[in-house]
């Protein structure tokens, strides 16, 4: 069995195909996500017009670009900066108009947001524009609010959303390399009668299995660390968790991914139809088990159904325990469905999965 | 002789559909035995269920005396399978393929001996995709004889080869055979058949129609002679002696060119007498081959 496992790896080694959903894939995502929103996050650009120029415009200018959400301009000319926004080369303007501020009576008291409905930065704009105004405001009338909110983070950790997707990512590479790679590679197996082969000599399946099993979780593991490290080191993701406790919860995900691939291998008769049939279970997961996005934002008949998809819990997992730093049984309702899944791939996988024709 | 194979009253069946129907055939020990039929006859299903890759429907099999359902695992020890059309491992050295079948049994052979003795050494390093398809075909019957088997099975082992291929993989197989060891194989092409093999079964529709030595079916076609000419002009009297002694067939349309099917060796005789009084431009006089046996048997030709 040894020899197979050591054939097994030099052969996932060799196949350029299946490298590249194995490690080039995820780590174009990486890369991707890395370059939008590793350092800091910059949801869009802002102009700033200010035809003011005194303490209170200049105030708000200096507010703007202290909060770090935004790319701040300055400009000058209005209709300029409209025709940029309809050209999406920025999302907003803020235009301070001339006089405002001052004491005269007849001096303009409002700030103009121009912004493209498209984008997403309107609300944060004005939120922190009109913060400023109303604290001048008070500083004016000389007053104090009387009701206000404190902020208290659970914890003193700074998380990105580029940590969020990178957890992601950790689970979607997983999926594909497996469900896709293992899946397609055994039906590629039976479609060339190497299974057949196999039942002709009087190896046992389960070692057949067994060291294909055990070569896939050790790249995997190479997967993992690559994914991990190109975060950490390059776009300076956030880790917290203890890499001993992630690594383990992940390889027992990959187990359930490559599970899924034998059902995948089992049921098609090709390699194009694992292909399909693979793809067909991969890409709705990655779009609904929250790779990219939290999915209880999703609606709630939706959501109700896609937190038990397969990749749903071990998300949960991956970043409770990578990006929190908590236990991996911090949520028991997690490792349940996890668990659930595993013990169906495997039965289906015995029962449906054979070497020989019959 | 002892018997290596023993197959009795065996049977499979796919839902309605009989694939192999009450079989009864043994295969001695040294001799290659080959299964003759058209695809679809029950050939392949017949060797894989002594090779215990099927599950005979009804029937006892005995391999190297052993019962292929109670001992499948030592048998699976002492014989060696190509299958049909079967593929290796892509991404593997024609080395590294042999030497990892190896492991899977207790007594092996060097992958450098069985690469040498096909004459792919160089080839060592290389993988599947880059070999010809008559190398391919030959590595795949050395693969199968990683284990030094007592029996190997071939199926189809010369399908889709090129004719200089052929006459290679037929060395190939005399050579195995002169080890000592016995074979079973499956083909289509006649020649083949009448070529490499010991003793023949003629497969159709499941069944096994005739079996014999090789020669001795040749000799029960109902004409083991004939003769061939192709002559310009041929008188209606001529032709009307002829079709005294013999079957005469104005062979695949082409006008002036004859065969005579013929029963006897008097016959033989006179016919031939007869078509020198012709003087046709060329004559040959030949034996009976197992590809007219088949012919008369089934009714009609081998397709591919």
């Amino acid at each position: 069995m040894w020899k197979l496992f050591i054939s097994d790896l030099k052969m996932l080694a060799r196949n350029r195909q299946a490298l590249f959903w194995v490690l080039f894939f995820p780590l174009m995502f990486t890369a991707i996500f890395g370059l939008f929103f590793g350092k800091n996050i910059n949801i869009g650009t802002i102009a700033v017009i200010d035809k003011s120029n005194n303490q209170i415009s200049q105030g708000l200018v200096t507010t703007l670009e202290k909060t770090d959400v935004f790319k701040i301009q300055t400009e000058s000319d209005l209709p300029a900066a409209k025709d940029e926004i309809q050209r999406s080369i920025i999302s907003a303007v803020v235009y301070i108009p001339k006089n405002f501020g001052s004491t005269s009576p007849t001096a303009p008291k409002q700030v103009e947001i121009i912004y493209d409905p498209g984008g997403q930065v309107y609300s944060s704009l004005s939120g922190i524009v009109n913060q400023y105004l109303t604290s001048v405001n008070y500083q004016i009338q000389n007053s104090e609010p009387i009701f206000s909110s404190t902020l208290e983070p659970v914890s003193n950790r700074t998380l990105t959303y580029f940590d969020f997707v990178l957890a992601g990512v950790l689970g979607l590479a997983l999926m594909n390399s497996s469900v896709i790679g293992l899946g397609v590679s055994m039906a590629k197996y039976r479609e060339d009668k190497i299974l057949k082969r196999i039942t002709t000599t009087p190896v046992k399946s389960w070692k057949f299995v067994l060291a294909e099993v055990f070569s896939r979780l050790v790249i995997n593991l190479i997967q993992i660390i690559i994914i991990l490290g190109v975060g950490k080191y390059l776009f300076d993701a956030h880790i917290y968790g203890n890499i001993f406790i992630l690594l383990p919860v992940v390889l027992v995900g990959a187990f359930l991914f490559q599970l899924l691939g034998f059902v995948v291998a089992s049921f098609s008769k090709t390699a194009d139809a694992a292909q399909g049939m693979a793809t067909a279970i991969t890409i709705p997961m990655m779009f609904l088990a929250g790779v990219f996005f939290p999915i209880d934002s999703l609606p709630k008949w939706l959501y109700t159904f896609v937190q038990y998809l397969p990749l749903s819990p071990l998300l949960r997992i991956i970043r409770n325990v990578m990006l929190e730093g908590t236990s991996p049984f911090l949520t028991p309702k997690n490792s349940v469905i996890i668990v659930a899944w595993i013990a169906i791939a495997l039965l289906v996988s015995i029962y449906k999965f054979k070497l020989s024709d019959e | 002789m002892a018997n290596v194979i023993s197959v009795e009253n065996l049977s499979k069946k796919y839902g309605k559909l009989i694939a192999v129907d009450d079989i009864y055939f043994e295969v001695r020990k040294g001799e290659i035995f080959g299964l003759l039929g058209e695809n679809g006859a029950g050939k392949t299903t017949t060797l894989e269920m002594i090779e215990g890759l099927r599950h005979p429907t009804k029937g006892k099999i005995e391999v190297l005396d052993c019962d292929i359902v109670k001992d499948r695992n030592t048998i699976k020890e002492r014989i060696g399978v190509q299958l049909q059309s079967s593929a290796y491992y892509h991404f593997l050295t024609l080395k590294e393929i042999l030497d990892l079948f190896a492991s899977f049994y207790s007594k092996n052979l060097s992958s450098k001996e069985l690469l040498k003795m096909v004459g792919l050494e160089e080839k060592s390093a290389s993988l599947i995709g880059n070999l010809s398809g008559g190398q391919k075909q030959r590595f795949s019957i050395i693969a199968s004889l990683v284990n030094d088997p007592e029996v190997v099975f071939l199926d189809e082992p010369t399908t889709g080869l090129d004719p200089i291929a052929r006459r290679n993989l037929w060395d190939l197989i005399s050579k195995i055979k002169n080890q000592g060891k016995t074979i079973i194989l499956t083909t289509h092409y006649m020649e083949e058949a009448e070529i490499l093999c010991d003793r023949v079964a003629i497969m159709e529709t499941g069944k096994i129609l005739v079996l014999d030595e090789t020669h001795k079916l040749i000799e029960q076609s109902h004409f083991p002679y004939s003769i061939s000419f192709i002559v310009k002009k041929i008188s209606q009297q001529k032709l009307s002696e002829l079709k005294k002694y013999s079957e005469v067939e104005n062979v695949f349309g082409k006008e002036n060119k004859y065969t005579l099917k013929i029963e006897t060796q008097e016959k033989l005789n006179k016919a031939l007498k007869t078509v020198q009084t012709i003087n046709p431009e060329s004559l040959t006089v030949g034996r009976a081959t197992l590809e007219d046996l088949f012919i008369e048997l089934t009714g009609k030709t081998i397709k591919d």
